[in-house]
């Protein structure tokens, strides 16, 4: 045997392998196939890196490693056999079997080793000897002659496929060594092909049957041929072997039938299907044929799949995409090919040959595989441990799926399908919406670097495939490299352009959330805001599917990140309040599960929510998120505290924020800040006393701040804001202590400019907040004292519950009577109808992913508030009905104008009614 | 200056003959260099059929006799449509041009259609034709006989969306004409129809808003009781959502309305919030002028946008339209403008301050010492404001504007009373109707 390369095998990669190979094992029969392909390649990738030299060896092992199995399968048999044990005979012949897949996979020789030969032949002879004992057999043990009637059975079959084998082996055993010899030198020529290949299993194989196709037309007379047999060819009918001018299409048709029928069967090797069809390809008659059977493949690769929550193989997910490109391939060259999923097509459609005329149909649906696929390669994501080299090696394939969703969608725009072409540009949507410009170019340069890398592979391929199939040339007609804009925006405008255009409704729904992440990501923060806005997505987002759902909550923290990072900080804060309420944040944004204590998952709750979880590389840092939250929070609740600090039913801005720091402000002794909300909360108590410096520092020792990409002005932004608070937060509690107050004091005290100063006192003079007046010729505030005598804050409060009175006086009436007649102010009717709305949905703006325990929409509808926060403020402190106020004229008027329906608003949104 | 021209934005959604008043005034105005907008105008009218008219520009333009070839050869083709269109639309025109006949139509349609039919052999061709000739007339700049047919095509048209494009053209051609009462007419008609639940697609209606305001400013900056129906046309929610969408711009115009218009205050207020959300997306003086006051409190920044809002103004086609009095023109809404601006910065400085400078104050208001004092004296004369002018240390006093705590009282009842009778008259109503049903 190949025994001179075991001293050899003794490398460190060794201990690698036996990882490997034990987890094949352990794996399920189908996958250890597959699964052992695939680790052969990422070995071979692997130590590529490392050092070159030790790569043959490294093969070489691998092959050996197989064939050392089955010599000790072997040897066990030896032993059965003594013992006369069929039942091990048996297992043992199983294993061998099994053995022998993997060592023809490794050594990707089509010929069978001959120490099986030898066994085989071995076991032929014992089997013979033992039935021709026919009293030894009646002693036998009822179940060890059970074992030897299978064993029977099972050894006549298989060795029929080996009988040529066995039979050259009885004439000549002693050639052995010689042919391996032989056998060597082949799989060196083997190996160093497929390394120069494509490192897809395709090219690999495509390499066999290239061989194989040459031996075809080569002289049956050819010895050598008949040792090269490989088992799959063992498996197609004999027919195939002949020459190919006596491959029909019936035949393939046929065979076809006959393997696709065998789909879903017990004991059909899904692997095997694979490569049975897989070869079919090659020898298909007529272009439509091929298509075909390459929608077979396709699916039966979507089997290999071992499980709802796993992911497919990697290797065999690029396969898959490689395939689709092939379809595509032909679909271009032959514009007469039509393929569709509705109609049954006619038995013979695929007879039809390439010069046919009329349109030919064939059975298949481009955009379900194309959006299978995207989904395994999100499912893959979700599954493989993000902080692991294998992540980013995954990360690496996106341009390839960019290529394929490109080229398919290209190809449908062409055929003039439009809805299909939108649910595969949502699909390119998806992989960049959430990239910054840096990672996008970064994906853009990987997939120029792929390009020139696999350029070579490419080219041999072409050939590859000419050589193969005589029957039906496939040139690669669609592009394998996808073109990305220079700029990820434009690559979004199209898209989502296409996609308003001919989308359904819920692709154009994810896609304008994707869209408005995108902008919310660039701060283009009014743009994200008009669009969230007009397309009233914040209305119906409950109706919609959870997936979509998360997509919202997504856009909307990006929303509020971006408000953020531009200085508006109110709406910043509107964004993101909601989605701090309910302490669910994790979940809301399926970055994590949540733990609640307060009642348990089912098994199936959780299994659902892990199925959505977003890959990590999607995720939105929740740290910046909690800190943006909270230092909104801060910056528009410790002015509002000091305003209203002797107010006992004054409106709190942020119920989040005030729990928090009533905890904070309960306990005995604070240490210093370790997490965001300590930070936050160290700086509210400085704020509380107007030092913004203290307030300012501490803010800006959190280390989440080198995430943001304009770290410098965000956080000069911020110093202002701070200042700002800071300065109004003084005057709301020293107010009271003060006459007079100099405009070139707080302009010391701030550090602010004096037209500042004088611009955000006068806001709060005109908003009546405070109680004052300039007094311009000495530079000061005068302080009015405004303090009511009992009676008349008695009086104050009489009227307005007598207004409070006639209202529910007109409600009560206005139900009863229909509410036509009474004229209302308007906008008060609009805020009931709105209310009523909201309670009619049953929870807030932000889509609640829970199961069935609805949230009371009380705090619904301040998710948005547009509008100049200083004119709704002054107006909370007044009127009842304030809190509607803060809303922007132009979200009330969204609101109002309602009267266009669903599919409108998307429509209305449309770039051309913009530009 | 051109930065703040805002033809090109307003062009595309105007009718080529609209935008040559445009053209006219800014050559008027001298924006742009002349050459420029004569090769502009060359290209507006290639597309028309006033094929003379292009000749002559041409001719000045490059200072030759020559006329292109091709415009030659149009001239002759457009001569030779018009008469085709003409004969085709003959027999309909003698027919209307007869006053005994036209006195035999009714208002029914139908009646009308079965009538020319029978009596007179016109059939719905003819009638066709006599849309393609008026538009044709339309193109050559023959607008008062392209206004006429199309009211006559109306009345006679069955098809509404024919009829919706014929009601476009006699708008258009009531424009051109400056006939200002008739388009005011022809403009609420069709703001009538895009605005029923009808009208084709949302997407539609949007964009036939937008045109309709576009088309509206000539009318509105041009007739006496405009600048009030621009506010109550572009503040509806509808089309204030179709500026801030598709055409931002228009908040400038709508601005502008609101400042020389006093008696809006309520919705002025709204507005400022628009102009708030939008100034990321339009910028002008005239709208930076607002946020100044109202928004940010920097009556500096105010003031200096003041003076770029004159500009602004003057070189506005719509409103900076001159009005000639005896030998000098003067620009009517300017002036307007500015006294209103004045006193809304004035205004708010007066809310928040006790004692003002007046020479810092006049500064603010671009006023001279003894031209300020008349005007706050003329202004606390007429009771417009609270004040006494200390003239010894030059400043002016506000009288505290402390809300009396009794009238707070009594604006907080006040209209409990109204609301109660209002209650009472509706249960009345509904007790009534009741045993009725």
């Amino acid at each position: 045997m190949a025994s001179k390369f075991w001293t050899q095998g003794g490398s460190d990669t060794e201990e690698e392998e036996t990882d490997i190979e034990d987890e094949i094992e352990n794996g399920g029969a189908g996958e250890t196939t597959a699964a052992a392909a695939g680790s052969r390649y990422l070995q071979t990738n692997a130590s590529d890196s490392d050092d070159s030299d030790g790569q043959k060896r490294v093969v070489r092992s691998a092959k050996d490693k197989r064939f050392e199995e089955m010599a000790s399968t072997v040897d066990q048999m030896k032993n059965a056999m003594k013992i006369n044990d069929w039942v091990s005979l048996q297992e043992s012949f199983d294993k061998i079997n099994k053995q022998l897949e993997k060592v023809m996979r490794v050594t990707e020789s089509d010929r069978v080793p001959n120490l099986y030969i030898k066994c085989l032949v071995m076991l032929e002879d014992f089997l013979a000897e033992a039935l021709a004992n026919k009293e030894a057999k009646k002693k036998m043990s009822s179940s060890n002659h059970k074992a030897l009637n299978a064993m029977k059975q099972k050894l006549k079959k298989n060795n029929k496929q080996y009988e040529e084998l066995i039979n050259k082996y009885r004439e000549n055993p002693e050639s052995e060594e010689e042919k391996f010899e032989d056998e060597d030198e082949d799989e060196d020529e083997d190996e160093s092909g497929s390394e120069l290949e494509d490192p897809s299993q395709i090219a690999a194989e495509s390499s066999d049957e290239d061989d194989e196709g040459e031996d075809m037309d080569d002289d049956d007379a050819d010895g050598a041929w008949e040792k090269k047999l490989s088992k799959k060819e063992k498996l197609m009918d004999r027919e195939f072997k002949k020459d190919p001018s006596e491959i029909t299409w019936d035949t393939v048709n046929k065979k076809f039938k006959e393997v696709v029928a065998a789909r879903g069967r017990k004991g059909t090797g899904k692997f095997e299907q694979v490569e049975q069809l897989t070869f079919l390809t090659k020898v298909a008659k007529t272009p439509a044929q091929k298509l075909e059977i390459l929608f077979s493949v396709i699916s039966a690769q979507f089997d290999v799949n071992p499980g709802l929550s796993g992911h497919m193989p990697i290797n065999v997910w690029k396969k898959c995409v490689q395939n689709m490109l092939v379809i595509l391939d032909i679909l271009v060259q032959y514009p007469n090919i039509v393929v569709d999923d509705m109609v049954e097509p006619d038995e013979n459609e695929t007879q039809k040959g390439a010069d046919y005329d009329g349109t030919i149909r064939v059975w298949g649906n481009l955009v379900a595989f194309l959006e299978r696929i995207d989904n395994e390669f999100f499912k893959s994501l979700q599954c493989i441990d993000p902080h692991t080299r294998e992540y980013v090696e995954r990360l690496r394939d996106e341009p390839l799926f960019l290529v394929l969703a490109q080229n398919v969608q290209e190809y449908l725009e062409r055929i003039g399908d439009l809805k299909s072409a939108a649910k595969v540009a949502l699909r390119r949507v998806e992989l960049v919406y959430y990239k910054p410009q840096e990672v996008y170019d970064a994906m853009r340069k990987l997939a120029e670097l792929s390009e020139d890398g696999e350029k070579d592979g490419d080219e041999t391929k072409v050939e590859e495939t000419r050589g193969t199939s005589a029957f039906v040339v496939t040139p690669e007609l669609v592009s394998r490299k996808p073109t990305f804009p220079e700029n990820s925006r434009a690559l979004m405008d199209i898209l989502v352009t296409l996609i308003y255009k001919s989308g359904d409704e819920r692709t154009k729904a994810r896609a304008m959330l994707c869209d408005i992440y995108h902008h919310a990501l660039f701060d283009e923060f009014s743009i994200a805001r008009d669009l969230l806005l007009m397309s009233h997505l914040q209305d119906n987002i409950q109706h919609m599917d959870v997936s979509t759902q998360i997509l919202f909550n997504r856009a909307m923290a990006q929303v509020g990140l971006c408000a953020f990072r531009v200085g508006l900080i109110a709406e910043g804060h509107g964004c993101l309040s909601e989605l701090y309420s309910g302490g669910r944040v994790k979940e809301l944004l399926a970055q994590g599960v949540s733990q609640s204590r307060y009642h348990e998952k089912t098994p199936e709750q959780e299994r659902l929510e892990r199925r959505r979880q977003m890959p990590y590389h999607m995720h939105i840092n929740l740290e910046l998120l909690e800190a943006v939250h909270l230092i909104c929070a801060m910056l528009l609740e410790v002015p509002n505290m000091a305003a209203n600090s002797l107010d006992a039913k004054r409106k709190v801005i942020s119920k989040t924020f005030s729990r928090l720091l009533e905890v904070s402000e309960r306990q005995p002794f604070t240490g210093p800040p370790e997490n965001v909300r300590d930070h936050v909360m160290a700086a509210t108590r400085a704020l509380c006393k107007g030092d913004f410096q203290k307030a300012f520092d501490i803010i800006n020792s959190l280390d989440v701040w080198k995430l943001l990409r304009n770290r410098e002005s965000v956080l000069e932004m911020l110093k202002a804001k701070i200042k700002e608070e800071a300065l109004r937060t003084y005057l709301f509690t020293y107010c009271s202590s003060y006459d007079t107050l100099g405009l070139d004091q707080l302009t010391r005290m701030f550090d602010l400019s004096d037209a500042q100063i004088h611009s955000i006192v006068s806001k709060m003079l005109v908003n009546e907040e405070l109680h004052a007046s300039w007094d311009q010729p000495t530079r000061c505030i005068i302080f009015h004292d405004v303090e009511y005598s009992r009676l008349q804050a008695l009086a104050f409060q009489l009227t307005e519950k007598l207004s409070i009175l006639a209202e529910s006086n007109e409600r009560a009436v206005e139900a009863r009577t229909g509410g036509g007649g009474l004229d209302l102010p308007l906008r008060r009717r609009d805020n009931q109808e709105y209310a009523a709305g909201t309670a009619g949905g049953g929870g807030g703006r932000w889509p609640d992913l829970s199961y069935g325990q609805g949230r009371q929409g009380s705090s619904g509808r301040a998710a948005y508030t547009g509008g100049g926060r200083p004119l709704a403020l002054g107006q909370a402190s007044r009127d009842r009905s304030g809190q509607s106020r803060g809303y922007s004229g132009r979200a009330g008027s969204g609101m109002r104008g309602s009267q266009m329906d669903a599919s409108a608003r998307m429509v209305s949104l449309n770039r051309g009614v913009r530009g | 200056m051109a930065t703040y021209d805002l033809t090109p934005r307003i062009g595309p959604s105007l009718d080529r003959h609209l935008v040559f008043p445009l053209l006219e005034f800014l050559q008027e105005r001298q924006l742009y260099p002349d050459e420029q907008i004569l090769k502009a105008k060359i290209e507006l009218l290639n597309k028309t059929n006033m094929v003379d008219y292009a000749m002559d520009i041409h001719k000045s333009l490059y200072h030759t006799d020559d006329v292109p070839q091709d415009m030659v050869e149009r001239r002759v083709e457009v001569v030779a449509r018009l008469k085709a269109l003409e004969d085709a639309a003959a027999p309909l025109v003698t027919f209307l041009q007869n006053p005994n006949a036209v006195q035999e139509l009714r208002a029914d349609k139908q009646y009308n259609l079965q009538m020319l039919n029978d009596r007179y052999q016109i059939g719905p061709d003819q009638i066709e034709a006599l849309y393609q000739y008026a538009k044709f007339q339309f193109e050559c700049g023959n607008y008062s006989g392209a206004a006429d047919y199309l009211y006559q095509y109306r009345a006679l048209c069955t098809n509404s969306e024919r009829s919706l494009s014929a009601l476009w053209g006699k708008l258009a051609a009531e424009i051109l004409m400056q006939n200002w009462d008739i388009a005011l007419e022809e403009l609420n008609r069709l703001k009538e129809i895009i605005d029923s639940k009808s009208f084709s697609s949302p997407l539609n209606q949007v964009q036939s808003r937008i045109w309709l305001m576009h088309w509206s400013l000539f009318i509105f900056f041009n007739h006496d009781n405009g600048r009030t129906q621009i506010i109550d046309l572009f503040n509806q929610d509808k089309y204030l959502n179709a500026i801030q969408t598709s055409a931002p711009h228009l908040l400038r115009y709508l601005a502008t309305a609101f400042i020389v218009n006093k008696r809006r205050r309520p919705q002025f207020k709204e507005f400022i919030k628009v102009i708030q959300q939008d100034q990321c997306s339009y910028k002008d003086p005239i709208t930076e002028f607002l946020a100044c006051v109202y928004v940010n409190y920097e009556f500096d920044g105010a003031q200096k946008k003041m003076k770029e809002c004159e500009e602004v103004i003057l070189n506005d086609p719509f409103l900076g339209k001159r009005v000639e009095e005896g030998s000098f023109s003067t620009v009517p809404l300017k002036d307007e403008f500015l006294e209103n601006a004045r006193l809304f910065i004035f205004e708010t400085y007066c809310r928040i301050h006790q004692r003002i400078d007046m020479g810092v104050l006049f500064e603010k208001l671009n006023l001279n010492y003894e031209e300020g004092e008349r005007w706050i004296v003329n202004l606390i004369r007429n009771s417009k404001l609270d004040a006494k002018i200390d003239s010894e240390t030059g400043t002016v006093i506000m009288e505290p504007n402390q809300p009396n705590v009794y009238e707070q009282l009594i604006d907080h009842t006040k209209a409990l009373q109204g609301r109660t009778y209002k209650l009472v008259g509706q249960l009345l109503e509904n007790a009534q109707a009741q045993p009725a049903r």
